[in-house]
């Protein structure tokens, strides 16, 4: 049997899965110190079942992007070293950043080198401002990592009890400004994280629960609990994740569907295409940063049940805010909810005070309150049905670099459109309508993120790039510089050089069986020429374990291939 | 909020002339990492917009492919000239200020007729976004600069009797690099006088005879001109590394050219110095075109004042500044009968040498001197490639302003022709009502394609 279990910053949701269907599933409200929430739907979803019986479990979590929305954190200082291109004054990270001087180039070659004197000033000048936690990152430090080391070695040195973070380590791909973002992030939120897990490990050693604990990360597989506190950030932003997973279970292989999950303020959107949840391109962004998180690509629409409503000279507005409960549940203001109730698309709170929300809005505009609140619900539904149009228009405006991925384009539009989340049920149909596909409430739809978390599957990805005339490569994702030993690379040799790491990756992580038939997902050679003779080739070589789920809920033959 | 740049980046990471070719996937390779690295994309004066292919039409309105344009395309080819096509889409609906297509494979040395590829060119991007920007969008008068090191051949060979186009070359003398054209005599056809002109510059010209050209030469003849749009071929082997040319620009240089000429649309041409100068220059147009300054963007070996310039060299810079001035400002009084004669028609013999294919072209070019409109050209073309046999084409192009006399006298004369059985093939383009049609002799067959 395996269990889900989503921690949110106000409910935590669990379920049991046994042979693909739904055992059981719990709703309830998430404790601080999270070992309580989890207890109590843990013991919810296990009753009459004992701890030997469960094979896995798989956590996804919103708590830690949580603490960045409100800014929960401890500050962290900033080394950077940009050197030559982008003015200086576009590093505004909203804290103390110090610039050292010194540059690498897009190979890796040092061009300017560091200077010590500016390396010691700004570790007194941080440590005098009272900084415990530091990001060093420079510019194409994933070429060559060489100044990150040396001023991570300094800082060793004089202030041997900071916690410090090396760009390199954390986001391995081109993008300086969205790698000093991530390191900050994941220096931030690495205390949490570990509070986190600890917590987890308490509740289920307290149960007995022995098999392997999951944590979901954002692009949809997972890693093992007690494996990821080197790569933090991955874990951290897998909310959305688990939705979309979920309803990927929940509903048949390979459709094209869009995932909308209604919640109080938001209204996340996600797409599935002929199956697959779409990933986002570039990184993740979190609250306005931009981060290279690999994540499914989820567009967060600020909207939601109870978002403020209001009226403004003649047109009624909904405001991208809240501020509480909706009218009838004893709120201040009205909000689409109220709506809902008016029209008889929602059962929740008192239908009088619905009514009287409506009039506070319609009376001065000469409208009856059943009109003001199909004004409302339309001005939801058209935000909403815009944006999702907008994610189908921008994936097929996705850039493409190569001829191939031109020719590949494709125009896909959903057969359905999913809705989960508290919201979902008295929009749905109506926003179905507008897009052009079926409207789906699948059951289980309130913890589909913990559905979501349950089927989830381990995935590792290696990219290597390689430099035979330099005689170098690098992987992305370790971080990790070595020489290349042979004397004539090939492209074949280079395959098998990921391959390799994808294994030493694997084994690493404790996924070892994960390792089988891999995917190759990038592929490029490039020849180098100089002075018309060919000196060496680079090599762009991406690999990973297919992604996916272990089944769809209800399949007839249970999760047949788990 | 002011107006985003756009840019499309197509490195054409799987497409190459051959793999030792510059023309390879490496080329952009290094320029990738640096707008990557330095998050251009996510900037928020920057919008990408993905590549799209041009139609077959697209191009068969602006060249005579022989014999036809699948023969002479590939399909990055297509998508090169399509992204130019969505950057003038954008620019002229107003979605982006202006737009930067970093884009290969190139196409300024693509002239009206393509028997083959020269100088790593087979169609023409800036010609074939004219013409459809004209059909699309009904705009005019557009004037294309062309700063790449090598003259911009083929851009003038195809606009060389439009009076509504404004091509201004500068590049290193024709004495001294390929394709050997681009002089200060050629200035354009009877009815476009002085609407081509070509600043050769010497070698080791440094970037204040650049800026001296820019500040003196083209900007006040590009402000006179008026153009509804403004193009430029950015060619990037001026810059002082680059293994082709012979030239000392700098990356800032170039985007000091490009804060001052801004053009709504940028596209690249040439520049092979692939490491040293390409991620640098690239980045410093975008910056440039988005407003954003690039005063820290520099070659890493470059330290002001490293290059010097005699002042002989800087002298005669000058003197063909001044001469090319007079002739722009002169030239509604120029004696067109002295220059080019009287005759109904006007007719220039060309040879041309396709480096890349081999490929040797004698063409006979006639343009009717019309006084209601820019005329019909028609062009007898004979390639000789060693085997198979030679090729002889008889193309005729009606341009979009053309009168009805001029219309239908090309059209009795393509009518005559097919009848004569004497050439392989015969083309023509009528850009008024936007047609082409392609006869071919062996097949005593026509194909027509419409917009």
């Amino acid at each position: 049997m395996y269990i889900g279990i989503d921690v949110g910053g106000t409910s935590t949701n669990a379920v049991l899965l046994d042979n693909g269907l739904v055992r059981d599933s719990a709703t309830v409200p998430s404790s601080a110190d999270i070992i309580t929430s989890l207890l109590e739907a843990l013991d919810k979803i296990m009753t009459g079942v004992t701890a030997e019986l469960i094979e896995r479990v798989v956590l996804s979590t919103t708590l830690i992007t949580n603490l960045i929305a409100e800014k929960k954190y401890a500050p962290v200082g900033l080394i950077l070293i940009p050197g030559p291109g982008l003015s200086h004054e576009h590093y505004q990270f909203h804290t103390d950043t110090l610039i050292i001087s010194g540059a690498i180039d897009y190979r890796g070659r040092e061009i300017m080198p560091l200077s010590d004197d500016e390396i010691e000033k700004a570790i007194n000048n941080l440590s005098a401002k009272g900084y415990k936690k530091v990001a060093v990152v420079g510019k194409f430090s994933v070429r060559n990592n060489k100044h990150e080391q040396e001023i991570v070695s300094r800082i060793k040195c004089l202030q041997p009890d900071w916690h410090v973070e090396m760009g390199h380590q954390v986001a391995g791909q081109l993008n300086f400004p969205r790698r000093v973002v991530s390191t900050m992030l994941a220096c931030a939120t690495r205390d949490k994280y570990s509070f986190f897990v600890e917590s987890v490990q308490a509740a289920l050693t307290m149960r007995g629960i022995k098999g392997p604990v999951y944590i979901l990360k954002a692009d949809g597989g997972t890693m093992l609990l007690n494996k990821v506190t080197g790569v933090p950030i991955e874990t951290i932003f897998s909310g959305p994740a688990a939705s979309t997973l979920g309803v990927q279970a929940l509903i048949p292989s390979g459709e094209t569907a869009v995932v909308v999950d209604i919640g109080g303020t938001t209204t996340d959107l996600a797409l599935i295409l002929s199956g697959q949840p779409l990933l986002s391109s570039k990184g993740a962004p979190v609250y306005e940063q931009l981060t290279q998180v690999r994540a499914l690509a989820v567009k967060s629409v600020a909207v939601g049940g109870d978002s403020l409503v209001e009226r403004v000279d003649q047109e009624i507005l909904v405001c991208p805010k809240r501020l509480g409960p909706p009218f009838c549940m004893g709120g201040p203001m009205p909000t689409p909810t109220d709506a809902l109730r008016v029209l008889g698309l929602t059962g929740v709170g008192n239908a009088k005070q619905a009514a009287e929300a409506m009039d506070i809005l319609g009376q001065p505009l000469g409208i009856s309150y059943y009109e003001a609140a199909q004004r409302i619900i339309n001005s939801v539904i058209n935000v909403i049905v815009q944006e999702i149009e907008n994610m189908f228009t921008q994936w097929e405006q996705e850039p493409a670099y190569r001829v191939w991925e031109v020719l590949q384009k494709r125009k896909e539009r959903p057969d359905m459109v999913v809705g989960v989340g508290g919201g979902a049920a008295g929009f749905i149909t109506q926003i179905a309508a507008k897009v052009g596909g079926n409207p789906v409430i699948p059951p289980y739809a309130p913890v589909a993120n913990a559905i979501g978390a349950a089927v989830a599957i381990p995935t590792l990805q290696v990219s290597l790039r390689a430099d035979t005339e330099q005689g170098n490569y690098i992987i992305e994702q370790e971080g990790y510089q070595g020489k290349i030993e042979k004397a004539s690379f090939t492209e074949e040799d280079a395959l098998l050089l990921a391959d390799e790491w994808l294994k030493k990756r694997a084994e690493k992580y404790g996924l070892d069986n994960i390792v089988g038939n891999t995917e190759i997902n990038r592929r490029d050679v490039f020849n180098m020429v100089r002075n018309w003779n060919t000196t060496g080739r680079i090599y762009d070589i991406s690999v990973q374990t297919p992604r996916g789920i272990i089944g769809h809920i209800g399949a007839k033959d249970g999760f047949s291939n788990a | 909020m002011h107006k985003k740049t756009g840019l499309i980046f197509f490195p054409a990471f799987d497409w190459a002339i051959s793999p030792t070719h510059p023309e390879r996937e490496e080329r952009l390779l290094y320029t990738r990492d640096q707008i990557f690295e330095e998050g251009v994309m996510d900037l928020p004066q920057i919008h990408e917009y993905a590549p799209r292919l041009a139609s077959i039409h697209d191009i068969s309105r602006t060249h005579f492919c022989v014999p036809q344009v699948q023969s002479q395309i590939t399909e990055a080819h297509l998508i090169a000239s399509g992204s130019i096509l969505q950057l003038g889409d954008s620019v002229v609906s107003g979605e982006i200020k202006n737009g930067f297509a970093i884009v290969r494979p190139p196409g300024h040395h693509a002239m009206r007729v393509v028997h083959g590829n020269r100088g790593f060119c087979n169609i023409n991007n800036e010609a074939i976004l004219v013409d459809y920007l004209r059909r699309r969008h009904c705009i005019k008068k557009i004037a294309i600069v062309d700063s790449d090191v090598h003259h911009g051949d083929g851009t003038q060979d195809i606009f060389f009797h439009d009076p509504d186009v404004l091509f201004i070359s500068f590049h290193q003398d024709g004495r001294t690099i390929y394709p050997g054209s681009g002089f200060s005599n050629e200035l354009g056809g009877p009815g476009a006088y002085a609407k081509t002109l070509n600043v050769p510059l010497p070698p080791g010209t440094v970037d204040e005879t650049f800026m001296y050209v820019v500040d003196n030469l083209v900007l006040p003849v590009v402000n006179d001109f008026q153009p509804e749009l403004i193009i430029n071929s950015a060619g990037q082997d001026n810059h002082y590394s680059d293994p082709l040319g012979s030239m000392r620009f700098t990356a800032g240089a170039y985007a000091d050219f490009t804060k001052k000429l801004k053009p709504n649309l940028a596209v690249l041409e040439g520049g092979y110095a692939i490491e040293t100068a390409l991620p640098y220059v690239n980045l410093a147009i975008i910056l440039a075109l988005a407003d954003i300054d690039y005063s820290n963007v520099m070659e890493p070996d470059y330290w002001p004042g490293k290059f010097k310039e005699s002042p002989e060299k800087t002298a005669q810079v000058h003197r063909t500044v001044e001469q090319l001035l007079e002739t722009w400002t002169n030239k509604e009084h120029a004696d067109l009968h002295k220059l080019f004669g009287s005759g109904k028609y006007y007719q220039r013999k060309k040879f041309i040498y396709y480096d890349t294919d081999y490929i040797e072209e004698i063409q006979l070019e006639q343009v009717r001197r019309c006084d209601e409109c820019p005329g019909y050209i028609a062009i007898a073309s004979r390639a000789n490639r060693g085997n198979p046999a030679p090729v002889s084409i008889y193309a005729i192009t009606i341009p979009l302003q053309a009168c009805q006399t001029c219309q239908s006298e090309a059209y009795d004369i393509y009518e005559q022709v097919k009848k004569r059985q004497e050439y392989d093939y015969v083309y023509m383009q009528d850009k008024f009502t936007d047609t082409c049609r392609t006869y071919a002799k062996s097949k005593e067959q026509e194909w027509v394609t419409e917009g």
